[in-house]
């Protein structure tokens, strides 16, 4: 493969793809300077190293990529060289812009995820945030893939393309969780799920997207939530969400509105049913009770 | 029919058992909470999230094993962990997380009140060794370091005291639990002022002191009907889980045994009418009833060690699955020789408590030579946990006479780990399999309080016959020629163990804020 840029508004084949904003390939045969700027971006950048050893900061953090390796920077987020400089080496990379719902970025139009398995993948992307992926080639074969597609222009080249593009956040997605949880420890996934949930629980999390945060199937996530911690995933959520309801009811300067959507349940009614059958008290009541007792 | 239901808030979360009057179990559930670490030396539970999921897995057992079979409930038996300190304000509400056994923040605390004359003193009258996992130095840290909560804090409770409080309405704390705070007189039985007065509290910030077969007040008016249960429902406050789990285990008055509990932690423990006295500190003496005392050494370094080891070099040929995995790992230890061909483990992966006290201990392999294997490691590991479990007993043999064991915990009660315990003490050793002696201690004290039984030393030989262990002699002498050179590596490396831990600690905190 040789060396290509392709970018939207500027070449022809992008048409039809105005989430793919740029596309390409570099071969960099001798030392560069200023050739690598630090730039800050509206869209996802995906690098994928060819040949060589680069140095790159993502959100001034050091990380150094090897063949195979794979750099993610999220929107907005600053990449780029420390000192502009670009060693020997190859590797490709694209640019997508990404819709942003609820403040995660998130497939658009285009991708043939459904609306809930897009909304997870954007979920955990956002969430793991981890810039540096080891020993992913696979990356390398959908770009090349993707620029294939898009020179030949073959019978559904367009649903190919996209096709292509789900598949890569897909396999992102999936590496990610793998890369940052070990499948060893589940209690130390479990924390670490736990201190994710509580960090936004006001979210209607499915089990899809608890499982994949830790990078498991649901079927598996299931079981072993349920054999570690005596409950199913939603009812141990729903622990969670009382907990947190009752810390609130305890303080006079929040409507139980305000605490039912706070703490995740879709509707006062629905809070108000789900706490009294675990604790016998409405939350109006229990409110009452409790600050006739101050 | 009547039946008895025991809860045992512990480190993990909780379990709940149903027994009929005559200790059946009718069914059990459990429910698991988090322990959050948000720095490495903290160790915190959130208060509401412990008595919620307590309140779930109630609820759920009456649904289903309780209620359809019209048993009523004579009694609900607590117990739990030691040593947990929950701040709470006028209104009885929590300032903050429960701050568990395991945390660390008040170690300089500790360590000034441990070399100090006040320390031996408090020791003596109060049973609890001086350690950050005590609520007396506890309460001082946050007397030193948290102002702002210690001026708004009208109680300090355990998690026990809290949870009952939500469904009774009462502050109470039984004697047990007292007695492991390290601010109880266990020779009076009431709050020491000196202990007091070193936290800066008073006997009023504290819960109202019970004996363990009282009722801790009656069952609210919601929770009656969201549980279906009637007033006449007894709350017994209970006992910590350590003394239940000794009793649980069927000591009789008199009886020379020792109990060995091996969870996640461990610990060696005797029962009896008089508290062990030790210069050095080392040994616990916690209250279970009026001149019946639980006594003992803890370790930091039980079943967790070799959780850790398997989840470093097992095979894992199915995610997560921590139980195969160490199951394949003993497999393959059976088949190294006794003694591991001379490669010795010290566990100390989490500093350790009993018998050497000493936080900055650290874990070695010792011994290597070119012909040993992975198999070595994995048997030399486990028999390096079982090692510090015998030095614990080594030290209660000096002051009490033990002729049998009895073991329990789930790593404990492995056959492999509880036939090398028989070899290394050389003494016969009790399992009961698939037994849970921490509820059915509970059990024993609630059958107790309706007078079933007329004392505990009546209940306690109701605990069924056991599977027994023989010591093997030939085993014995190898592991004691070994145990010899352990023992002296536990101390003889203390400036070393100091001066590691504390580059440990300089570079891991460097490396954080690259």
């Amino acid at each position: 493969m040789n060396q290509f840029v392709l970018q939207h508004g500027k070449s022809a084949e992008m048409l039809l793809f105005p989430h793919i904003l740029e596309l390409g390939m570099k071969k960099n045969g001798s030392i560069q300077l200023n050739m690598f700027p630090t730039t800050i971006m509206e869209g996802l950048r995906i690098y994928h190293i060819i040949e060589g050893r680069f140095e790159w900061h993502i959100n001034h953090q050091p990380y150094v990529f090897y063949p195979g390796d794979v750099a993610l920077i999220m929107p907005d987020i600053p990449f780029g060289c420390d000192n502009d400089v670009l060693k020997i080496g190859s590797f490709t990379w694209i640019h997508l812009a990404l819709p942003k719902q609820d403040g995660h970025i998130q497939p658009g139009k285009w991708s043939g995820l459904s609306d809930s398995e897009a909304a997870a993948i954007g979920k955990i992307l956002s969430l793991n945030n981890l810039p540096a992926l080891s020993r992913f080639s696979e990356v390398g074969r959908i770009i090349k893939c993707i620029y294939t597609e898009l020179s030949e222009m073959e019978v559904a080249f367009q649903a190919r393309v996209n096709h292509q593009i789900d598949e890569l956040l897909i396999q992102i997605t999936r590496k990610m969780t793998q890369q940052t949880h070990s499948t060893r420890d589940f209690p130390k996934t479990f924390i670490q799920l736990e201190v994710l949930l509580r960090q936004d629980l006001s979210h209607q999390w499915t089990v899809e997207e608890m499982a994949g945060l830790v990078g498991m199937g649901t079927t598996l996530f299931t079981e072993k939530v349920k054999s570690y911690s005596g409950f199913s995933p939603i009812n141990y959520l729903i622990n969670i969400r009382i907990s947190e309801a009752i810390k609130l009811l305890k303080r006079a300067d929040i409507t139980v509105t305000n605490i039912a959507l706070d703490t995740g349940f879709y509707s006062s009614q629905h809070f108000s049913t789900t706490f009294k059958k675990l604790t016998g008290y409405r939350p109006s009541e229990f409110r009452k009770n409790h600050l006739r007792n101050i | 029919m009547e039946c008895i239901i025991t809860i045992e808030l512990g480190t993990n979360g909780v379990r709940v058992f149903a027994y009929d009057l005559h200790g059946c179990i009718i069914g059990s559930m459990k429910g698991h909470y988090p322990t959050f670490h948000a720095e490495p030396d903290h160790s915190e539970q959130d208060p509401e999230q412990v008595f919620i999921t307590t309140l779930y897995v109630l609820k759920n057992i009456l649904n289903e094993y309780i209620h359809p079979k019209k048993y009523k409930v004579a009694s609900i038996c607590f117990c739990a962990s030691m040593h947990s300190v929950l701040a709470v304000d006028k209104h009885g509400n929590p300032i903050g997380n429960a701050i568990t056994w395991a945390d660390n923040r008040a170690k300089k605390e500790a360590q000034e009140l441990r070399n100090s004359q006040l320390g031996k003193k408090l020791y003596e009258l109060t049973g609890t060794p001086i350690h950050p996992m005590s609520p007396l130095v506890k309460i001082a840290w946050i007397r030193n370091s948290d102002t702002e909560r210690f001026r708004l804090t009208s109680k300090f409770l355990s998690i026990k005291s809290y949870v009952i409080h939500q469904l009774t309405g009462e502050y109470m704390i039984d004697y047990s639990i007292a007695s492991a705070t390290g601010l109880l007189n266990i020779h009076t039985v009431h709050w020491e002022e000196d202990a007091l007065q070193y936290a800066g509290i008073t006997a009023n910030q504290l819960a109202v002191l019970a004996p363990v077969f009282t009722t801790a007040g009656k069952l609210k008016n919601a929770y009656q009907q969201s549980l279906r249960l009637s007033a006449e429902t007894k709350i017994i406050i209970g006992s910590s889980d350590g003394c239940l789990a000794t009793l649980g285990d069927g000591f009789i008055k008199g009886e020379e045994k020792a109990s060995i509990t091996i969870e996640d932690s461990g610990a060696v423990r005797v029962m009896g009418p008089n508290i062990l006295k030790d210069e050095q500190m080392r040994f616990f003496n916690y209250l279970l009833t009026d001149n019946c005392y639980v006594s003992g050494g803890p370790t930091n370094n039980g079943g967790n060690i070799f959780e850790w080891f398997t989840r470093q070099f097992g095979e894992f040929t199915n995610p997560f699955d921590m139980e195969n995995s160490m199951q394949q790992l003993m497999a393959e230890a059976a088949n190294v020789p006794t003694g591991s061909d001379g490669l010795l483990f010290l566990p100390y992966l989490l500093g350790e408590r009993a018998p050497i006290w000493n936080a900055n201990a650290r874990g070695a392999y010792f011994g290597l030579n070119i012909k040993h294997e992975r198999s070595h490691f994995i048997r030399a590991t486990i028999e390096g946990i079982l090692y510090e479990i015998y030095s614990i007993g080594k030290m209660l043999s000096e002051q009490r006479t033990i002729n049998s064991l009895s073991v329990n915990g789930s790593f404990g009660t492995i056959p492999f780990c509880s036939q090398l315990i028989a070899d290394i003490f050389s003494k016969p050793v009790q399992v009961r399999q698939q037994f849970h002696s921490v509820s059915f201690g509970a059990y024993l004290l609630s059958a107790t309080e309706m007078g079933i039984y007329t004392s505990l030393d009546d209940a306690a030989p109701l605990v069924e016959t056991p599977n027994v262990f023989k010591p093997n002699k030939q085993h014995h002498v190898i592991y004691a020629d070994y145990f010899c050179i352990f023992e002296k590596l536990s101390t003889k490396l203390f400036d070393e163990f100091e001066a590691i831990g504390n580059l440990q600690q300089k570079h891991v905190h460097s490396i954080k804020h690259l």
